[in-house]
């Protein structure tokens, strides 16, 4: 890689697509990209990165393959620099963290001034999103652009019942989704990044968008968001269960809690962040939630790990978990206070070390699931106008309740 | 030489071959006192020496986090692990003193015995470690693998966790006398029987006891995999 980025020497802008395995939507997404560049950014010089994980199914030959053949078909004419391309595999642990350490690389070496990094496997992707992501950054002054989704009410579980309502409670900014997995971001964050040695730990998979977006907002770099319309990926890949994905991204989360406490203790409340893009409606596709399956888990969670369960949390609250666990699939309702409570004492047990810290959160698994099938429950009626305030009173309770946090928090020191 | 004279030979011989032991033993008994005086203090040095070190590292945190410290309160063992390390390189420090001790007494019938106790120590260490690191192990393989069934939703997780860990806890006693050399092949043959029997137990239980219910469950696995298929989840965590 290093050889190919000599030859091109600098660039205005790069764009990253982590990939392993994507050769069914990487076209799409490199075309959809390719006509952003020509259409909002012609006379900027600017480079396409594909950071491949070792794909198998023609990943990387889509990538080199795929052209605009026509630019006047997408309104445009052609960009005064011909993009250039570079495929590279990345290095160390296989996870899209160690895919963008590449891209974080290619940046420094290009010395790029507005960078951005797209999924490979999106299928709504609009030439619209390259611009987005990238003018905040490259002519507004901004260094991290998080996106901004319409997503059907019941996806991204993780980031509306811990993510987001942790993360705006800890650092005081309303990043509606901070692991969205796009974000603009400019070259001297990209270079910030770089100078941390995280490369072999959960921010090297999954961890990696709660990182940026933590780093960025905790290191006091200029954050907003963009209105990106709705996002609609590839089937689900089978191999990516819930596990590993909610123990990393989660792990992640609180690793940076201990990094980063002083500044959220003195956080006391939050505010709204810029916020670019048009806001629309759009269709989207429905979703198939098995609410008996959720709480089923959470059931034999609390039969067979309360004990663990109990080291974390406090007396008071397991008879609470208990009780819930009793009642019927119709009546089942897992309130937000008490959710809030076992975030916290989750986080304060990661902190503390007291449980061994993969068992710690592999055994919030079915708390988690409890939660969401709750949440599916509440809101199967519900317009998203509707649910989105659900979230934002759930939201309130995480600020409410920080003061607990913090008690919690110091006593386990 | 009359009479007197011989009893005052015999008796001043006696005296002398007395005082002469005495005074070849004393030396040694000054080198056990003082054997003694050093290694209970160089016992109770390393004692706090140690302790200091654990308290330093954490190390009652470490073993919090793998349930050690929750096993000696359950046993009632007011002691932290760090305090319970710590006295136990005291004593094992005060008994090779005392041996040391015994032996610089340099009594012939004591001899042979320190020698063979002192052979058969790294055994002994060996083993009590293995029993260590194998309950250490035990009990968090056994907290692993339930966890990891719960989240399968295996109705039986608590049954496979408890079976985990003691197959590693009796893996590891076998271990620990096979290496102390206690009836080692009776050990082995048992270990063998135990596992090749509980096997076969279940094997027969399936095939013929429990055939009905082996139908019974493997059908429910079945169709509940099936539901499961159709009313899978489509929604994206992330």
């Amino acid at each position: 890689m290093e050889i190919q980025l000599k030859e091109i020497k600098e660039a205005d802008i790069l764009i990253g697509i982590p990939s392993y395995n994507n050769a069914r939507t990487i076209g799409h997404v490199v075309r959809a990209v390719m006509a952003g560049l020509a259409k909002y950014f012609p006379k900027a010089k600017a480079v396409l990165a594909n950071s491949d994980g070792g794909s198998t199914d023609g990943t990387q030959e889509e990538v080199k393959r795929v052209q605009i053949e026509d630019f006047k078909t997408i309104l445009t004419s052609h960009p005064v620099h011909p993009l250039s391309k570079i495929v590279t595999p990345y290095h160390g642990i296989p996870g899209k963290g160690s895919a963008f350490r590449t891209i974080f690389e290619a940046a420094h070496l290009l010395n790029a001034k507005a960078c951005a990094v797209i999924d490979s496997d999106l299928r709504s992707i609009a030439p619209e999103w390259v611009e987005l992501l990238l003018r905040p950054v490259y002519e507004g002054g901004f260094d991290y652009v998080a996106p901004l989704y319409a997503r059907h009410k019941f996806d991204g579980t993780i980031t509306n019942s811990i993510v987001y309502p942790l993360t705006r409670a800890l650092y005081g900014k309303r990043v509606r989704q901070p692991i969205g997995g796009d974000f603009g971001f400019s070259g001297e964050l990209a270079k910030f990044y770089l100078t941390k040695d995280v490369w072999e730990t959960d921010v090297a998979r999954f961890g990696i968008d709660i990182w940026m977006t933590t780093l960025a907002i905790a290191e006091g770099y200029k954050v907003c968001q963009s209105y990106l319309g709705a996002k609609i990926h590839d089937a689900k890949d089978p191999g990516s269960d819930l596990g590993p994905m909610f123990t990393q991204v989660v792990s992640s989360v609180s690793t940076l809690m201990g990094e980063y406490e002083p500044l959220w203790k003195r956080v006391k409340e939050s505010e709204p962040v810029p916020t670019f893009g048009f806001h629309y409606e759009v269709g989207l596709e429905p979703v198939s939630v098995n609410v008996e399956h959720m709480i089923g888990n959470f059931r034999l969670g609390a039969k067979n790990l309360m004990e663990i369960w109990r080291k974390v949390i406090l007396p008071e609250t397991a008879p609470r978990l208990e009780s819930l666990s009793r009642l019927s699939d119709e009546a089942f309702s897992f309130p937000e206070d008490l959710w809030v409570r076992i975030v916290y004492d989750f986080a304060t047990a990661f902190h503390q070390g007291s449980v061994h810290r993969e068992h710690l959160l592999k055994s919030m698994i079915p708390l988690y699931l409890g939660r969401v099938a709750s949440f599916v429950k509440e809101n199967q009626e519900s317009p998203a106008r509707e649910v989105e305030a659900r979230i934002e009173s759930l939201c309130k309770v995480f600020e409410e309740m920080k003061s607990y946090l913090m008690e919690r928090w110091e006593k386990g020191k | 030489m009359g009479m007197g004279e011989v009893w005052r030979v015999a008796i001043s011989d006696s005296f002398n071959k007395f005082l002469g032991k005495v005074l070849t033993f004393l030396p040694n008994l000054l080198a056990m006192i003082t054997i003694l005086i050093i290694g209970f203090l160089i016992a109770w040095i390393v004692k706090k020496i140690i302790f200091r070190f654990l308290k330093a590292i954490q190390f009652d945190k470490v073993t919090e986090r793998w349930g050690v410290a929750e096993v000696l309160s359950k046993g009632g063992m007011t002691y932290s692990p760090a305090s319970l390390l710590s006295r136990f390189f005291y004593w094992v420090i005060v008994l090779i003193t005392l041996i040391m001790g015994i032996n610089a007494l340099d009594v012939p019938a004591t001899q042979n015995l320190i020698a063979q106790f002192f052979n058969y120590l790294p055994h002994l260490f060996a083993a009590i470690l293995i029993l260590i690191v194998g309950y250490l192990i035990a009990i968090f393989l056994g907290q692993a693998a339930l966890i990891a069934a719960v989240n399968a939703q295996m109705e039986s997780a608590r049954l496979l966790g408890r079976c985990v860990r003691w197959f590693i806890v009796i893996l590891s006693l076998t271990m620990a006398l096979y290496h102390l050399g206690i009836a080692e092949k009776v050990i082995l043959a048992a270990f063998t029987i135990t596992f090749g029997g509980i096997v076969l137990a279940l094997a027969l239980a399936l095939g013929w006891g429990g055939r009905e219910l082996a139908k019974d469950f493997l059908e429910r696995l079945y169709r509940r995999k099936e539901k499961e298929e159709k009313g899978q989840d489509h929604i994206s965590h992330i």
